[in-house]
Formats: C-alpha cells, sequence, structure tokens
C-alpha cells in the first residue's frame, strides 16, 4: 500500500500538482468506509459455510439465514443511526415483545381488552413511540447517559410485560391473535410470505420470460463485473487527449473473441469446448483490456525499476504456504464428516494446559513491557485448537486449513508484487498460481461443488486479476480526483421513474389482494429497479456520447447496481436447471416443486438498511445524526436541533421495535412474555460488527445491516454444517472478535495509504473497539 | 449619536451567586474590529456565549441596528448574522471537511421526501471557499480531524463568512496556533474587516489585539475595566491594563530580585 502511495505522489509531483493531492484510487476510497470489513467479514463466512456445508448455498439455506438476519438487522439498523447519534437504547429488546403483547392484549376479546386489531395495532405503534420520546426527552433534560435511563426503561418494560400477561392471561403466555377482529386484514401487512418461484417477479406479468429466469442473473453479473471494472478504471487512470484509434481496434477485437468464448461456453457442453471457450475468453478479455488501456489512457512513465530488499522473503514464505496448503488437501480425507476431535485426547489436555499457562506467563511478560502483547494471542490460540476441534469436522477442518494456507500464500505473493515495481510480472505469476490451485481443487476434490463452481470462480478471480496487472501496467495513474458526474435533470428523470414504479407496482399488488405494506414493499423494490435501469440506460448513454470526465464514479454506481440485482435475482427466481432437480412428477402426473418462501420480514429488513443508509449518507438529518454523536455542543453552536435529533432517533429505535414486534406477533400469533429480551445486546455487537463507532459519532447503517447477516449466517450456518452446535457462541464470539479486528485494521490501513502524514485522527478513531489491533506495527514494516 | 450596529450597554450575567460578566459596554461596527481581552476566568467565554446565543444576559440590554435583541437559541444569533468561531473551533472530528463546512446549512436537492443534500455543490464549494483563504485541501471528505490547527481555524472562519455573517465573533483564534499561523490567522482577520465585516477578536494577547484591533475592552473577573478607541492606548498601556497594571510591575521586580539572587 505504502509503495501505491508513492507512485502516485511521484505522478502528481511530475504533473506539476502539490504532492499533498495524492488521488485516492476507488478501491482506496472504498477500503475507509466503515463498513467495508464487515462485508469481507460476511464474503469469507458466506464462503467457509459455502464450502463445508451442502444446503448453505442453496436458496433454502439463504432464505433461512435471512430470516435471522433480518429480525435482528431491521432493529441493528436504526439502533447503529442511534448509536451514531451517541446514545444507547437497552430497551430496544424488551420494546419488540411488549409492542406484540400490547397489541394481542388490546385486541383479543376472551382475555383481552376486545378492542380488535383496527385499535390495538395503532395503539401499540403510538405506545412505542411515547417509550421513544419519553427515552429521548429524559435523556436530554436530565442530562444522564442513555445507558442508565434505557437501562430503567428495560426493567419497567421486563416487569410490566409480566405482569400484565399475568393479569389477563394467568400465565406467561399471551395468545389468540388469530381470533382477534381485523385478523385477516393485519396478517395481509405483517404476516405476508412470497414464494420464490411464484411473486416478486410474477410470471402472471412477464410472462415466458424464460430468459429472466435462466440466464439473466449471469448477463447481469458479467455485465455488472465488467461495467465496475471499466468505472475503476476511469476513476484511476489519467485519460490520455485523443484516442488512440488503432488500440480502439485491439480493444474491440478482444471484446469480440470475450464474447464468442462466453457464446462458446454457454452453447455447448463438452471438455473440448469449455477448454476452446475458456480460453478465448481469457485472451479476449486481456486483449480487449489491453486494447482499451492504450487507447483511452496515458501511458505511465516506466522509468522507475527495482525492489525492495525483503521481497524474496515474502516470495518463498508465500510459496510456502501454497505448498503445505496443496498437501494438507491431499493428506485429509475430504469426505471424512466425523467430528475432527485430534485434540481431544490426554494429548489434547496437555496443548490446552501448556496454552493456558503460556497465555499466563506470556501475559505477565508482556505486562513488565518485556515483549509486545501480541505474544500471549499465540498461547491463546493453543487453548483454542482443542476447542475448535470438538466443533468442526474433519472436512471441515482440511477446507479451513487448505483455503487458509492459500490466501496466506497469495497475500505474501501479493506483498511481493507491491515490493516490486514494475509490478505486473509478479501479478501475472499470482494469477498463474490461482489457476493452478483451482486446476488441484478440481483434479483433488470429492464435492462436484468444489470441482465445478470454486474452479469456475478462481478462474475468474485469476482472469480479473491478470486484467487489472495488464491495466496497472499500461496507463498512469491519475493525479488528481476525477469531477463529479454532471447529470443535470436526468437523475430527476430517473428518481420521477422510479416514483411512478413504486406506485404502479404498488397499485397492482394492491389489486391483486395483497396487504398494504406488503404491496408498498413489493412496489418500491420493483419500482427501485425501474429507477435503477433507468439510471443504467442514461449512464451508458452518456459514455457513449460525450467525453465526460466524471463517467467512472456513476459506471461503478452501475456496476455495484448491477451486480446485486442479479445475486437477488438468483435468490428470487427458480432457474430452469433448479427446477428439473427438485421437482418431481406425482402420481396424477401433474409437476410438483417445492417451494422455498421468504418472509416479508426480509424485504422490511433489506428497505430499512437501503433507506437508513441514504438517510445517513445523504440526508441534512444523517449529518446531524453524526454531527449529535461526534461533538454535541459543537453542533449545537451551529445550529443543529440536537436534542430534536436524539430524541427523533429513540423514536426511530422504538418504531422499528413495534414494527419487529409486529411481525413477530403476526408469525407466531402467540407470544411468551420474556420474547424479545436481552436482543438489545445482539443489536449493539451487530452495529458494531458493521463498523460503526460504540462511542457515536462514526459508522454507517448498511454496516449493521451486514453485521446481521454476518450473525444470522454464523448462527444458522453451523447447523447447516454440521457442527457440534454446543460451541456455537464460542465461535460467534471468536468471529465477532475477528470481524471488529478485521475492520478496525482495514480502515487503519486505508486511512494512513494516502499520505504520510495524515494519521493523525483523533483518538476516537484508535479506540474503535475492545481489541487493541496493532496496525501501526504492520503498517509500519511495509514502509520502504 | 449615529446607531452603532451592535450596541451592548452594562451586559452582566450571573451564575447563581456567581457574578460572571458585569457592566461590560462596547460598540461592534462594521469595517471594525473590536478586540476584548482579559486573562483565564476574566469572563471572554460567557461575553461570546451571549453574543452567540448560547447563554442569555442576566442585565442590560444588546442592541442591534437600534433594537433590543435577546438572542434564545444560537439560530437566532446565527438569523441576525452574528456568527461565533469558537475556541474549540465548533467542529466535528470526526466528520468530513465538507459536512462540517455545511453543519446545520446543508444544500439541499431534490423533492420531498426525497430531499438529501446536494453533496457536489457542498463540496466545491467548501474546496472553493477554502481555495480562497489560501489552503488547498486536499480532498474535502477528509475528516476535520486530520487538519492541522490553523487549517480548521480557517475552516470555521470560511464558513462564517460563506454564511454571510456580517459580525464574525473569533475566540482565542491565535492560542493555539505556532508564529507564522498566528500570522496567517491575524491577516485573515484584517481582510475579513476590509470586506465589511464587523469583528469581534477575543484574546488574551496584547501583541496579536494591538495591531489589528480599532476598539479594545478589557475584562477582569468579570469587570469591563473599560472600554478604549485605538487612539486612547498606546500598546503598552494596553500591556499594563491587561496584566493587571501596578501587578505586572511587582512582578517584574520579584523577578528582577530573584535573578539578582
Amino acid at each position: 500500500m505504502a509503495d501505491t502511495t508513492n507512485d502516485q505522489s511521484a505522478v502528481a509531483a511530475d504533473a506539476g500538482g502539490d504532492e499533498r493531492l495524492a488521488h485516492r484510487g476507488p478501491i482506496q476510497t472504498l477500503l475507509t468506509r466503515p463498513e467495508i470489513g464487515a462485508l469481507l467479514g460476511a464474503v469469507g463466512v458466506w464462503l467457509l459455510f459455502w464450502l463445508v456445508s451442502a444446503p448453505f448455498g442453496t436458496v433454502g439455506g439463504t432464505a433461512n439465514f435471512l430470516d435471522v438476519a433480518a429480525y435482528l438487522g431491521l432493529m441493528a439498523v436504526p439502533v447503529a443511526l442511534l448509536m451514531i447519534g451517541g446514545e444507547f437504547d437497552l430497551s430496544s429488546g424488551a420494546m419488540t415483545g411488549a409492542t406484540a403483547l400490547i397489541a394481542i392484549l388490546l385486541a383479543n376479546d376472551t382475555n383481552g381488552a376486545g378492542l380488535g386489531l383496527h385499535v390495538a395495532v395503532p395503539l401499540s405503534l403510538a405506545f412505542a413511540l411515547a417509550i421513544g420520546w419519553f427515552n429521548g426527552t429524559l435523556v436530554e433534560k436530565t442530562s444522564l447517559p442513555s445507558f442508565i435511563v434505557t437501562l430503567g426503561t428495560f426493567f419497567m418494560l421486563i416487569g410490566a410485560k409480566l405482569g400484565f400477561s399475568k393479569l389477563f392471561t394467568n400465565k406467561v403466555l399471551v395468545e389468540g391473535l388469530d381470533e382477534a377482529e381485523g385478523y385477516e386484514f393485519w396478517n395481509g401487512i405483517f404476516g405476508a410470505e412470497w414464494l420464490r418461484n411464484s411473486h416478486l417477479w410474477d410470471v402472471r406479468s412477464w410472462s415466458n420470460l424464460w430468459l429472466v429466469r435462466d440466464e439473466m442473473w449471469a448477463l447481469l453479473l458479467v455485465g455488472g463485473v465488467v461495467t465496475l471494472m471499466v468505472g475503476t478504471f476511469e476513476l484511476t487512470y489519467a485519460r490520455r487527449r485523443s484516442p488512440n484509434v488503432a488500440a480502439m481496434v485491439v480493444a474491440a477485437g478482444g471484446t469480440v473473441l470475450a464474447l464468442v468464448g462466453l457464446i462458446l461456453l454457454l452453447a455447448q457442453d463438452s471438455t473440448a469446448s469449455n477448454w476452446i471457450g475458456g480460453i478465448l475468453v481469457a485472451a479476449g478479455v486481456l486483449v480487449g483490456v489491453a486494447g482499451w488501456c492504450r487507447s483511452r489512457y496515458e501511458t505511465p512513465d516506466r522509468s522507475e525499476r527495482g525492489a525492495s530488499a525483503r521481497w524474496w522473503q515474502y516470495l518463498i514464505s508465500g510459496v510456502a504456504a501454497l505448498v503445505v496448503a496443496m498437501l494438507v488437501a491431499a493428506v485429509m480425507d475430504a469426505t471424512d464428516s466425523s467430528q475432527l476431535g485430534f485434540l481431544s485426547g490426554s494429548f489434547g489436555k496437555f496443548v490446552f494446559a501448556l496454552g493456558i499457562a503460556l497465555v499466563g506467563v506470556l501475559a505477565v511478560v508482556a505486562a513488565l513491557g518485556r515483549i509486545t502483547p501480541g505474544y500471549p494471542a499465540l498461547g491463546a490460540v493453543l487453548v483454542a485448537l482443542p476447542s475448535i476441534s470438538f466443533l468442526v469436522t474433519v472436512q471441515a477442518a482440511r477446507v479451513i486449513l487448505f483455503g487458509g494456507l492459500a490466501l496466506l500464500g497469495i497475500a505474501l505473493l501479493w506483498s511481493t508484487a507491491r515490493r516490486v515495481q514494475p509490478a505486473v510480472t509478479v501479478s501475472l505469476a499470482i494469477s498463474a498460481v490461482i489457476v493452478v490451485l483451482a486446476f488441484f481443487i478440481q483434479s483433488e476434490s470429492a464435492s462436484r461443488k468444489l470441482r465445478v463452481e470454486l474452479f469456475t470462480v478462481l478462474l475468474l478471480v485469476a482472469l480479473l486479476l491478470a486484467a487489472s496487472a495488464v491495466a496497472r501496467y499500461l496507463s498512469a495513474t491519475r493525479a488528481t480526483a476525477p469531477p463529479p458526474p454532471q447529470f443535470g435533470r436526468w437523475m430527476h428523470v430517473c428518481a420521477v421513474l422510479g416514483v411512478v414504479g413504486v406506485v404502479v407496482f404498488a397499485v397492482i399488488e394492491l389489486a391483486d389482494g395483497d396487504g398494504i405494506l406488503y404491496a408498498l414493499l413489493i412496489g418500491a423494490a420493483k419500482g427501485g429497479i425501474v429507477g435503477f435501469v433507468a439510471y443504467a440506460v442514461g449512464t451508458v448513454g452518456r459514455t457513449l456520447l460525450t467525453r465526460d470526465e466524471g463517467v467512472g464514479r456513476a459506471l461503478v454506481t452501475v456496476g455495484i447496481g448491477a451486480v446485486m440485482l442479479s445475486v437477488a435475482t438468483r435468490l428470487m427466481f427458480v432457474t430452469g436447471s433448479e427446477l428439473e432437480t427438485i421437482c418431481t412428477v406425482g402420481t396424477d402426473g401433474e409437476l410438483r416443486c417445492p417451494q422455498t418462501q421468504f418472509g416479508v420480514v426480509v424485504l422490511s429488513f433489506l428497505i430499512f438498511a437501503a433507506v437508513g443508509s441514504w438517510l445517513l449518507m445523504r440526508t441534512q438529518f444523517g449529518s446531524w445524526i453524526m454531527a449529535v454523536g461526534g461533538n454535541k455542543e459543537a453542533a449545537r453552536s451551529v445550529g443543529v436541533p440536537a436534542a430534536r435529533t436524539k430524541t427523533t432517533l429513540f423514536m426511530m429505535v422504538s418504531g422499528a421495535a413495534w414494527i419487529t414486534g409486529m411481525l413477530i406477533a403476526f408469525r407466531l400469533t402467540a407470544v411468551q412474555a420474556n420474547v424479545g429480551d436481552g436482543n438489545e445486546f445482539r443489536y449493539i455487537i451487530v452495529a458494531v460488527v458493521g463498523g460503526n463507532l460504540l462511542t457515536g459519532g462514526y459508522g454507517s447503517a448498511l454496516g449493521a445491516g451486514i453485521g446481521a447477516v454476518i450473525w444470522g449466517m454464523i448462527s444458522q450456518g453451523i447447523g447447516f454444517a454440521q457442527w457440534n452446535s454446543d460451541w456455537r457462541f464460542l465461535v460467534l464470539g471468536a468471529l465477532l472478535l475477528v470481524a471488529v479486528m478485521v475492520n478496525n485494521y482495514v480502515r487503519s490501513r486505508a486511512e494512513k495509504a494516502p499520505t504520510a502524514s495524515s494519521a493523525t485522527r483523533p483518538d476516537k478513531t484508535e479506540i474503535t473497539i475492545v481489541v487493541p489491533a496493532e496496525p501501526a506495527a504492520g503498517a509500519k514494516e511495509d514502509q520502504p | 449619536m449615529s446607531t452603532d450596529f451592535l450596541e451592548l450597554r452594562n451586559i452582566s450575567k450571573f451564575y447563581g451567586n456567581i457574578i460572571a460578566l458585569t457592566g461590560v459596554t462596547t460598540t461592534v461596527n462594521p469595517g471594525e474590529v473590536t478586540c476584548v481581552l482579559g486573562d483565564n476566568g476574566a469572563g471572554k467565554s460567557t461575553f461570546i456565549k451571549i453574543l452567540a446565543g448560547v447563554h442569555q444576559h442576566d442585565e442590560g440590554e444588546l442592541i442591534l441596528e437600534g433594537s433590543k435583541v435577546r438572542f434564545a437559541h444560537p439560530r437566532q444569533a446565527l438569523a441576525a448574522g452574528i456568527a461565533t468561531v469558537y475556541q474549540d473551533l465548533a467542529m466535528v472530528p470526526l466528520m468530513s471537511v465538507w459536512r462540517n463546512f455545511f453543519l446545520g446549512q446543508e444544500p439541499k436537492t431534490g423533492v420531498w421526501p426525497f430531499r438529501q443534500i446536494d453533496i457536489d455543490k457542498a463540496k466545491r464549494i467548501a474546496k472553493e471557499e477554502m481555495a480562497k483563504m489560501g489552503i488547498d485541501i486536499r480532498d474535502t471528505e477528509q475528516s476535520v480531524g486530520t487538519l492541522s490547527g490553523g487549517e480548521r481555524q480557517s475552516v470555521a472562519i470560511a464558513r462564517a463568512s460563506y454564511f454571510g455573517a456580517r459580525v464574525l465573533i473569533l475566540d482565542e483564534p491565535t492560542s493555539a496556533l505556532g508564529v507564522k499561523q498566528s500570522g496567517v490567522v491575524l491577516r485573515r482577520i484584517v481582510e475579513a474587516r476590509d470586506q465589511g465585516l464587523a469583528v469581534i477578536f477575543i484574546t488574551h494577547n496584547p501583541n496579536h489585539a494591538y495591531p489589528v484591533g480599532d476598539r479594545f475592552v478589557i475584562l477582569q473577573r468579570g469587570v469591563s475595566l473599560g472600554n478604549w478607541a485605538k487612539d486612547e492606548l498606546s500598546q503598552s498601556e494596553l500591556t499594563q491594563l491587561m496584566a493587571g497594571g501596578a501587578e505586572l510591575e511587582e512582578l517584574q521586580h520579584e523577578l528582577a530580585e530573584s535573578s539578582a539572587n
């Protein structure tokens, strides 16, 4: 990372600019986002469970963990906003149960007030908002820490919940929601579910679009990745004044070659055609990227050559790690699904005891200042090993070891690349190494998933790495950030189209007899897609028609959107090939297909995360949230209504608690008096994993959503992978710590990168959370 | 007597039985720098907070353009054109430069409920305004915490003048700065004055105050020692008054003795 900075400053200085104006590339900018650690963690966790368990990667498994994540995330998003605003709400968990309880008790006439749901549901919302207002006002008026105030509310709610349920029903279980008046109507709102192959993209209106159901997601993915790549190039490299026509022809030729290869891959399914197709795609992409870069970007100054002293150490250790990885894969039995437990005997006990002793001794030595505090962690690893060996299966251990070592090897090689100028050869070598790994996995693995899917993914990753290496070799890094894209009225057109889409789709759903909330949510999802498509078409059109410098940013947005849309499409649809495998023909000759259900809670969660992010990043209210959390006095003195902002945040949390409570109530129709109690800490943990600062002033709503997804994946994945679930919370805790550490580390690295002297962030960021990761030491080591 | 732009008559403030400020009288006019001098605990902060609307005065009158005013909230003072650059700079260190620049007065675009901050415009203006002050912000996305003291000061002053302040209150703008940066800030004060702003410059350093000031108010332990125009006072007199006159002489005497020993 340090080397990149030097490159950039050198280029900037050549251009006669201020050397402080080193432009941050899009990837560096992305790395400073608070949720990036959580995002990487989520990808890692998903990969791990995808590799070690069969059902995890299927849509059914996804629906399963998304459901868990959604109930958490729905609350974690507003809790994160409140946390960024500098406050906590410990009553948020108890609140979810309280609203459900109140609604049922007020509605039911056998052992409640008998008001019916049309009165009871709005009343419970009013109650929730009132408690939120009470919390906020009390915190503001008394200046007491919100921890204390909401702890009071928390206990009051718990007591009231138990007291009232015993008073009315003589039980701790309050039931009979489905007998209350107005159940049908409200169930349409809070109890709705959609079936994967019938609803969100209903064939009623999109009839015969089999392309949509089958390969649309793949095309979207490829298109999205390409757009993302071009956008990243635009943001990173300096545009040349006049395009090079000859190179443009080369680029076009490469594109055609890649397309031919792609068609060949899709159309035929034989070993020979796969080989030819794959090679054509790879060659086409590389030639295309080379041509594009030559025609569009400045040629870099290649006078700088040389390597830093220790590059060969990294090279050797990288290769060694890869060799060990392959040995592990070859030696360990891939089909053994029994628990590992190889440290369960007396040897295990010995290692365990040794670990504890080491932790103790080393901690004392570290406390005396003799060694850095990193060493006791070694002892901790020895303690952890026997514990983990009870948890995972042999198969999983192999995957983890192999994957971890392979990643380590690649990372070390990558470090080598950064130490050698120009780094293109090493980068290409890394791609080659990944290709070798992919073929090794293909020949070695017992599971079809690894042989086919992981193999393909690895080859694609290698191709992308090679393409970016070629681009970096051929193009000069730009010295200044490109200007923002000038869209003028176009954005308004997109927004209007989106809103019209929301209304139209919502009305269609409503006409079909679905509930209002459900119709609105579906309408929002579809309308959003319409708006996005308009934006994407307009942007791509602009690239072709104008020479707008700012188009890179728009392309990146479109690319990310397309990739996300592709993943969503894949999840929402049954594909033709899937239907073939899961459907059975009944005795009456009718086709029976199992359905995957997504609860309305998942859709609410996704929309909450999106709206929460928009609110925080783009609106005045969002700026105010960060300001009151970061420095309340400062915010007040420039005219931010701090008290109102905080009270609104408390009310948002309790409002979300109401929605969650209703979703729980309509799913179960009966609730225990203690439902939701204790969840407030999960919300906070999930928000912290998502990159939110415990001390306020910094964070991300989207991150909280991603944190919830990580939690859901881990807690469900352990079951899917047939690990010993007694140890579940140990893994959850450990992984959460790791997630936070990675988050901290990535951000501090990324922030140090742009200038040598910009490491003077205020104290608050340093202390982020719990774990004093040591990015400083690692970063220093990298300085040449 | 022609009406002054902003006039303070016998302003006093009490916190319970503590007299924080009493009998402060001065005038503030466009194109002038009014310096408020005082040692620690002299009541300077209370003075600022009354003008900025954070606190309200208990006695006396605050007259803005001929009419009595009383600011109940910082927003009212801002609306009246009184902008304050605080000693702690009233900045949120974790937030980016452009967010700090526009905090509380974000430029907005779009129709409700899709109203959002016009981020591109905000970034552009923040960069331009900082450039006018001779500071090339690397990236307006960088957090204020990464800026140097002088740069932060400049963000605050640029923000105040951009939002059409007519009275600019600077609270100890030079106290945390090095010699060179102090010079830059003093020059900025003169520039602001020449642009027709009324500047209230709070400091404990008479050497910084005298060259730029047109009018001086000296506070000591909450009491106003007086209100002088520049031609009524020399720099050495100012220093004397500021340090408590006789006390300083005594101190000099003592020091001379101790060094002789």
